[in-house]
Order: C-alpha cells, then structure tokens, then sequence
C-alpha cells in the first residue's frame, strides 16, 4: 500500500522495547498506526498476561479511542522498538482527508470488530448457559480455519476460565456447565485443551436455544 | 466497472447467511433489509434509502450476509465489486468518512450492550481495573510496566480510592526497578508470594528499610519511611508545598539514611513543581556536587535540564539532556521524558 505519510512525521511517536503504550482501563484518545517494530495486544485475566494478537507495521490499533473516550480494552506493548503515528479526534479528519488509504483501512477494521461484537453479543443473549458455553466454541470454531471439516471432533486450546469470559459467566460456573458436558460425553477436558466430541451436535443445539 | 442492474418487486438481491462480494447503491425502487433482532428475535425491516449503499459490511468483512435484501418495489442499483469500490472510496473520502461514522455508531451501540451483559461477571470498574493492572505487574517484577500502570492511576484518579498505594508502589516500583532490574530482586513489599515460587528465598529482607511480614504491607515501617511516604503521597496530589515541607522534615530528621537521601532528592522535585526554578538549579547542582556517585544521578540531571528550560537557557537544558542520552544505564521511562523534552526544545 502506498502511503503518503511523510506529512504525518510530526505525529510520530517512539517506544523502547517492553514499554507499554497503554494499558487496560486507561481512557483513551488516541489511536495509532504502526510504521516500525510490532505491537503486542494483551489482557491480564487472573494471573496471567493473555496475548491476544500481536500487530505488524501498517496496522491500526486503539481505534475505538476515535468514537469515546471509553477506557483501553487490552494493553498493548512494544514488542520491538516501536515507532507510530499516534492520531486524536483532533487530527483525525485532516489525516483522513490526506490519505483515503488509511480511511478505509480503518473502515475495513471497523467491518471486523462489528461482526466480532455481533458474534459475541449473540452467545450473551442466549437464555440458556450450557447453549451459551457451547456457543463459544462454535464462534472460536468459525474464527479458526478449519483443519477436517469431515468430524466433527474440534479441539482447543483454551481453559474453563477463557470459556466462560466469553460466554460472561463466572470461571466457576463455567466449569460446572463443562462438567456437565463431559458427563454427556460431548467434551473432554485435559490439562492445555478441549476437545468438542462433535461440533455440529453444538450448532444444533444452540441453534435450538435461539430466539427466533 | 460497476454495472447497473435491475430488480422486480418480490425478488431477493441476496439472502441472509450468502458469502457475497458484491456493494449495492440503491438507485430508483425499494428495498428492505430483513433481519432479526439478536435480543428479542423480533423482525427488523430497515428501508434502505435512495442513494444509499448496502452490503457494505458484509463484503469488506467478507462475512455471511446479515439479512435478508427484499425488493419491495421495481429497483435499479449499481453493483460494485470490492476492488471497484475501494477505488470509489480512494477518490471520494467523503463516502469512507460517512460509512465510518455510521459504523462507528453501531459499533458503539453493540459495545455498550455486550459490555452491559458482561458486567454480570467480576467486571471492575475502570480505576480499580488499572489500579489491578499496577499490582499485577508488581507481582510479575515487571517494574517498568508497573511504574506506568500506577503513573496513570494517579493521573486520572488524583483523589482515587487506592491514591496512597499507588502512590507507594510506583515509588517502590522505580527503586526496585534501578536497583535489581525487571524480573530481578526480591518481592516488593505487600507483593510476597502474590506469584508462585517468586522471591521466597529472600522475602526476609524485601525493600529496604520496609520489611513487611507478609502481607503487613506498610505496618511495619520505620518512622521516616512512614513519613517519606507520607511525603510521596502529597507529592502525588500535586501538594508541593506541602510535600516540600515534609521531605525537608524527614531529611533533617536524622533517621534512616535511605528515606534521608531520597527526601533529600525529591526536594528538587517538589520545588520544581512549585516552579521554583532557580531552586531547582540549585538545590540539584549543590546535591551532585556532594554526592557525585548519586544513586538518581540521571533524574537530577533531567530536573536541572528542565529546569533551564523552563527558564529560558534552552542551550544549557539541551545539554543536560544530551549527556543524560549519551549515558549508559538510563531507564525507560527517564529516556522517553528525555526525548519528549528534547522534541519541545526543538519545536520551540
């Protein structure tokens, strides 16, 4: 992509390795594009630091900071030396004016992130909390690129305590439900994975559960 | 190149659950967007208006189509190919910046309805969350992150509920960090065993003069460090009066030769805040003069350099500022301020 963003310079910002750039529950109002070094995307859940993505040069991140002064989501740290142009409210539309490249960059971001939330906002309205944890993995299922399409046998790599931040219910309750499910023999559990016996059984079921 | 294409009344353009790569413009006719609502499962008709495009999400994301695109009456629409329509957007951001908006208000919409059923669970509030962020790290020995997190509690949070902790562990945090380095040295105070196998073998003798006995957590500190700290924490608040006074008082004190040394450093900053510049100059010229081999040496060189900047000798500040870059063992944290200063210096 050819960007013209020698113009921008003056918005230019570094970070060392290491250094955070924000962190979770920060307001923010800025929104970055990286132009050297990558950027890690993490959340600490519990005790542990999650990495979510990790983002490559030409890539946009904190770009809810343009609709509110919401607090950040994740962290995000400085993988490498880091350089990025950091734009506000303020500069915003003069940066969109200049370079229609970076809009529709940002317009194709907001495509994602508008499914991702539909996504999620679809398990979180299901009444049902087994429909709800089984719904989680259809939408992890959907976001992997499928290895055997013939089983229907899924396996991740994921925790109780993940599945049930997604599904908004407590860790607790979350391993109970799965309990539940391994009783039925639809779900294994081992230490770093779990294995869904047969996914399709899941969409049926949760398809079942939703309101129509 | 987009072409025109035409549809009867009662025809489908696309069905919901369709992969289409396809962009419409709505040209003359009606149309209707069909769908049902997530929540309630009720049906949505959305009409789309004339001039208006659709399909536009879905295409971009390359993601199933949403609803159901009925023609209601006899339609006209021009059809994009992706490629086709970016090379529209590119000549026309007027179009992309309109999309934004409409996009970024139902992104808002959607965020504020899956965070309002995800705070059923142990959601925190945001000046608890970050103050967890600052305690995390702390545990992690990841003192430079921690400094950060508890850096921006008290910027946002002044008169917050974990104001005076925060206030003590970025303290902490920076003086772990300079003396043992990240992931280095024993827990912080108030932070043993809060990670597994960390810091056990030396948790006796963890910071300094404030030796916690697990948890205690600050109960156990000798009086100037309970002074020291009281000092910091008006500091934090920006009282620079009052927090000069009290780090005179423990710097005068007599008492444990740490919390002298640092109250006698932070007197610098406290007149700094107060914009007693010619008092910074002096009060750090005279504090490296006594001791060359100052633990904070690079810090007070940054004051003195802004110092002169903010009185106007800009050569004398750049050159503080160069000699703390060309030093060797400058923290991050300290490097950025450096730079950041040096870049106001420049655009002056």
């Amino acid at each position: 992509m050819d960007m013209n963003l020698a113009a921008f310079e003056r918005f230019a910002v570094h970070f060392q390795k290491g250094d955070l750039l924000f962190c979770e529950y920060e307001p923010g109002d800025a929104f970055y594009l990286i132009q050297k070094g990558r950027v890690q995307i993490s959340k600490i859940m519990g005790d542990i630091e999650k990495t979510i993505d990790i983002l490559q040069p030409g890539e946009i991140f904190g770009e809810m900071a343009i609709l509110e002064e919401a607090p950040r989501s994740a962290n995000a740290v400085a993988l490498d030396d880091v350089k990025v142009l950091e734009f506000n409210r303020a500069n915003f539309e003069v940066l969109m004016r200049g370079n229609p490249q970076i809009a529709l960059k940002l317009l194709k971001l907001f495509t994602k992130r508008i499914y991702d939330q539909r996504r999620r906002f679809m398990i979180l309205t299901l009444d049902d909390v087994h429909a709800k944890v089984a719904d989680v993995f259809l939408m992890i299922d959907e976001s992997q690129p499928s290895k055997d399409v013939g089983t229907g046998q899924r396996v991740f790599y994921t925790t109780p305590d993940d599945i049930g931040h997604w599904a908004g219910i407590s860790p607790e309750k979350s391993r109970e439900v799965l309990q539940h499910f391994v009783s039925q023999r639809r779900v294994e559990i081992y230490q770093d994975r779990i294995v869904v016996r047969n996914i399709n059984d899941f969409a049926r079921f949760v398809n079942s559960r939703r309101k129509r | 190149m987009p072409k025109a294409s035409t549809y009867k009344a009662n025809s489908v353009i696309y069905f919901q659950g369709d992969v289409g790569d396809k962009i419409y413009i709505l040209q003359s006719g009606t149309v209707s967007l069909n769908s049902n609502d997530i929540e309630t499962g009720e049906e949505i008709h959305d009409h789309i208006k004339t001039g208006e495009f659709f399909g536009v999400k879905s295409a971009l994301g390359k993601y199933p189509r949403e609803e159901n695109a009925v023609v209601l009456t006899d339609a006209a629409v021009v059809v994009f190919s992706v490629p086709e329509f970016e090379q529209l957007a590119l000549s026309n951001t007027r179009i992309v910046m309109k999309m934004l908006k409409v996009f970024s208000n139902q992104l808002r919409r959607l965020h504020t309805k899956v965070s309002g059923l995800m705070q059923g669970g142990a959601q925190s509030n945001p000046e608890d969350g970050l103050f967890r962020i600052g305690e995390y790290y702390m545990r992690k020995k990841q003192y430079a992150q921690a400094v950060y997190a508890f850096n921006k509690y008290l910027t946002y949070y002044p008169s917050g509920r974990h104001q005076a902790e925060a206030a003590r562990h970025a303290e902490t945090a920076e003086q772990f960090a300079q003396k043992y380095g990240s992931g280095k040295g024993p827990a912080a105070p108030g932070f043993q065993g809060g990670s597994h196998g960390n810091g056990e073998a030396d948790g006796g003798r963890a910071g300094g003069g404030a030796t916690g006995g697990g948890g205690g957590g600050g109960q156990n500190l000798s009086d100037s460090a309970k002074a020291y700290y009281e000092a910091v924490s008006s500091f934090s608040r920006e009282e620079f009066a009052k927090a000069l006074e009290q780090f005179k008082q423990v710097a005068a004190s007599g008492g444990d030769e740490e919390y002298v040394l640092k109250s006698t450093f932070e007197i610098g900053r406290c007149l700094f805040g107060l914009e007693r510049y010619d008092a910074v100059i002096k009060h750090y010229t005279g504090l490296i003069q006594k001791f060359p081999k100052l633990p904070d040496l690079n810090e007070a060189l940054f004051y003195l350099g802004r110092a002169y900047q903010e009185s106007g000798d800009t050569a004398r500040a750049a050159s503080f500022f160069k000699k703390i870059l060309s030093m060797e063992d400058v923290d991050e944290g300290l490097r950025r301020k450096v730079n950041k200063a040096v870049r106001a210096l420049e655009g002056n």
